[in-house]
């Protein structure tokens, strides 16, 4: 579904290359890990499959069209979801109305339908109390689940997270990364979570380490 | 979900940073809101002023036609006692100027004097009573100690317009007057010899002896003026107002009438060049002149045009700074809500939604701000405004009344305005000191808010609003959404 092609991205000089020539595909109805050494480039990595910059060489293609002939702003309000380490949730809504904003701004064919992000909430595990509350009055691991939730009522066919766990402790960060495994196998999603917890990336169907400006598939070890 | 209601539940979910920007766009929306009604105020003020400071066209002898014609005479040789020969204005000639467009009403003046028979008059201690001839006139008759005043109606004459008499008692003389030997006499001279209205006077005329009855139907209070004091000016007491026919009776046959001098009221102040030019093709212009009083309408124009000016500033400067500021605001806060915006922005939003967003959230702000503007400019507008206007007209009342000492004295000049048009009668002076800034200071500004003000009071907003969102937005436009990830 999608198709790295010859990506490579710098900062500063193409010597200092965080990655070049990766080549890499992610298919839909998968999870997949994005492991490596802090400073190696993994969210920079995320943010070009992610839309939210572009490539110094190389391209994207999502189902063999470039995203950039997409435009991104199309591309991420139609093609794919993020979620955040630090949940960035709108602070100054309910759990409903995030979910609802995103769907409103995404074109959602579930757009206006507030039963449905209710049902979606309910479903991570949020109570009707919590729903209806502002964010900033739940925990991290029920944010993480809003964050979601708001990533589940868009469209997207594709969802991206850079450290969702990072904030949570072990028993949030179970049953959320469950979540994600869901989101790939039940709605056949294609996922892809850069993180740096082991046991997140053996949950995962395929993991990928970045080193030396590579990606190398690793071999689940639990 | 669309960005109208994000701004709204932004506003409620955040309501001490709502609050802040309330006060600061209540403080900034008062401000320009006081300037607007002090400026329309003043606007208006301008307009009564049109409609009310009188602004008079007098028609009068052109002595300075027969100035010249006496000099010319003179330098001929002729051996005769040089003389200035006016003609009385006709009658006949002021009610075709006054048919003239513009030109509400008139009021004919003519002065004579007569002497008191059997009563007394009201004397200053340096004053003595022997004037005559100081001019050195034409007239034959001797001045007597009672100046009397002729007029159409008292209301419309200058010294009663400008407030320097005052009715105190009884009625004014009207038209219905004429051909009466009414008489309306001041206080002083009334206390002097315990007359009231409805009592009789005798006056004798200073040439004939002849011996009139005159009845008194008011009593005026003079304001005291300076001239009062000067010798050979007899006591502003002793002036008696009549109706113009009775003076021109006193001053014999040949005056029937005439007038020394007519003023016409223009009801239009900015039509009274093109009334003069009008009304000088009626009349010989070579015996008779017409000259325009507009001083206090202008002095009300000045210094309304000042206050407006500085209205103007004050909408102009507050509305410029306010910009600024709520500018800074929002680029504040666009900083401490660049996850937020982020997060927008990484969903797909437009950034144009996103500054639709804060431009929304600013507009509400504006809206509720406006009510409080409503309420409060009002007030200020009041305060401010009237402390404008009095500085303004003391500035302006200092400055024209050392103008108006400062001018040169010639005597040619003054008959715009002074009633006492007979020259030999030694009564020049006297009422010519009278303020011609009283009815200025009166200007009050009548600071009112309308729909219209508060119209433009949102517009005003609307434009403060978007041009601070839009010397914001830079910010928005640079942000990159890929920034979220990174911190
Ligand atoms: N805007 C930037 N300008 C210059 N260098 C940057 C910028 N952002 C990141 N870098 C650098 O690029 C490298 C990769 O950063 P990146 O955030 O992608 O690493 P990461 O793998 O996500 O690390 P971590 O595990 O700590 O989150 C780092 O060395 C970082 O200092
Ligand atoms: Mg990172």
């Amino acid at each position: 579904m999608l198709t790295i092609k010859d990506l490579g991205y710098w900062y500063s000089h193409p010597d200092d290359a965080l990655f070049t020539n990766v080549n890499l595909s992610f298919e839909a109805g998968q999870s997949y890990a994005v492991v490596g050494e802090s400073g190696s480039g993994k969210t920079t990595f995320l943010s070009l499959v992610a839309g939210l910059d572009t490539p110094k060489a190389g391209r994207i293609e999502l189902n063999g069209k470039d995203i950039r002939k997409m435009g991104l702003t199309n591309y991420r309000k139609h093609s794919v979801s993020i979620v955040f380490q630090a949940y960035n949730l709108f602070n100054y809504m309910s759990p409903v109305n995030n979910v609802l904003t995103a769907m409103a701004i995404t074109n959602s064919k579930h757009q206006g339908d507030k039963a449905y992000a209710k049902q979606l909430l309910a479903k991570l595990g949020l109570t009707e109390d919590q729903m209806g509350q502002n964010v900033t009055h739940l925990s991290g691991g029920q944010q993480q689940r809003v964050a979601i939730a708001r990533a589940m009522g868009c469209d997207a066919d594709l969802v991206v997270a850079d450290e969702p766990t990072g904030n949570l402790d072990e028993a949030n960060t179970k049953e959320v990364v469950e979540l994600f495994q869901q989101l790939a196998h039940e709605e056949n999603k294609c996922v892809i979570i850069v993180t740096h917890e082991t046991n997140v990336a053996a949950a995962c169907d395929h993991s990928y380490r970045l080193a030396h400006k590579q990606f190398t598939m690793e071999q689940p070890t639990a | 979900m669309n960005f109208f209601k994000r701004a709204w539940l932004s506003l409620l979910a955040k309501k001490g940073r709502s609050l802040l920007m309330l006060i600061v766009m209540s403080a900034i929306m008062l401000f320009v809101f006081a300037g607007l009604l002090i400026h329309s105020a003043a606007d208006k003020a301008t307009q009564q002023a049109k409609e009310n400071v009188g602004v008079t066209i007098t028609l009068s002898a052109n002595r300075a036609a027969a100035f010249k014609k006496m000099q010319k005479s003179q330098s001929s040789g002729s051996s005769s006692k040089p003389t200035i020969t006016t003609s009385p204005v006709k009658l006949s000639d002021a009610k075709k100027i006054a048919k003239l467009s513009n030109i509400s009403s008139y009021n004919a003046t003519s002065s004579t004097s007569v002497n008191a028979d059997g009563f007394d008059t009201v004397s200053t201690s340096t004053a003595s009573s022997q004037m005559g001839g100081r001019m050195g006139g034409s007239s034959s008759s001797s001045t007597g100690d009672i100046t009397v005043d002729g007029v159409t109606s008292t209301a419309s004459s200058s010294s009663f317009t400008d407030k320097t008499d005052k009715i105190t008692s009884g009625r004014n003389l009207t038209t219905s007057d004429k051909n009466t030997n009414n008489t309306v006499i001041e206080s002083e001279l009334a206390k002097a010899d315990s007359l009231k209205v409805g009592d009789t006077i005798k006056v004798k005329t200073t040439s004939s002896k002849k011996t009139y009855t005159l009845k008194i139907v008011g009593i005026y209070k003079a304001k005291s003026s300076a001239s009062s004091s000067m010798p050979g000016v007899s006591d502003p007491s002793n002036t008696i107002y009549t109706s113009y026919t009775f003076a021109n009776t006193v001053k014999g046959s040949k005056y029937k009438n005439t007038a020394d001098s007519v003023t016409f009221n223009v009801s239009n102040p900015s039509k009274v060049s093109s009334v003069k030019a009008a009304g000088k093709k009626l009349i010989n212009t070579s015996k008779y002149s017409l000259s325009t009083d507009d001083a206090s309408y202008q002095t009300v124009k000045a210094s309304m045009k000042s206050v407006e000016s500085f209205a103007n500033k004050i909408v102009w400067l507050v509305a410029i700074a306010g910009t600024i500021i709520l500018a800074l605001i929002i680029m504040l806060q666009i900083r401490e809500r660049r996850h937020e915006i982020g997060v927008l922005l990484a969903l797909g939003e437009s950034r144009g939604k996103v500054i639709g967003q804060f431009f929304v959230e600013m507009g509400i702000v504006m809206v509720v701000s406006l009510v409080i503007a409503g309420i409060g400019g009002q007030f200020i507008g009041n305060k401010l405004g009237n402390q404008l206007v009095s500085q303004q007209t003391s500035s302006l009342s200092t400055s024209s009344s050392t103008s108006t000492t400062q001018a040169p004295g010639g005597g040619m000049k003054g008959n715009g305005q002074a009633p006492s048009g007979k020259m030999g009668g030694g009564q020049m002076g006297n009422q010519a000191t009278s303020s011609r800034t009283a009815s200025v200071k009166q200007t009050n500004l009548d600071v009112k808010l309308s729909a219209v003000q508060l119209v433009k009071l949102g517009a005003m907003g609307l434009v403060i609003t978007l041009l601070s969102v839009m010397l914001a937005a830079g910010n928005i436009l640079r942000l990159q959404p890929k920034k979220i990830l990174l911190d």
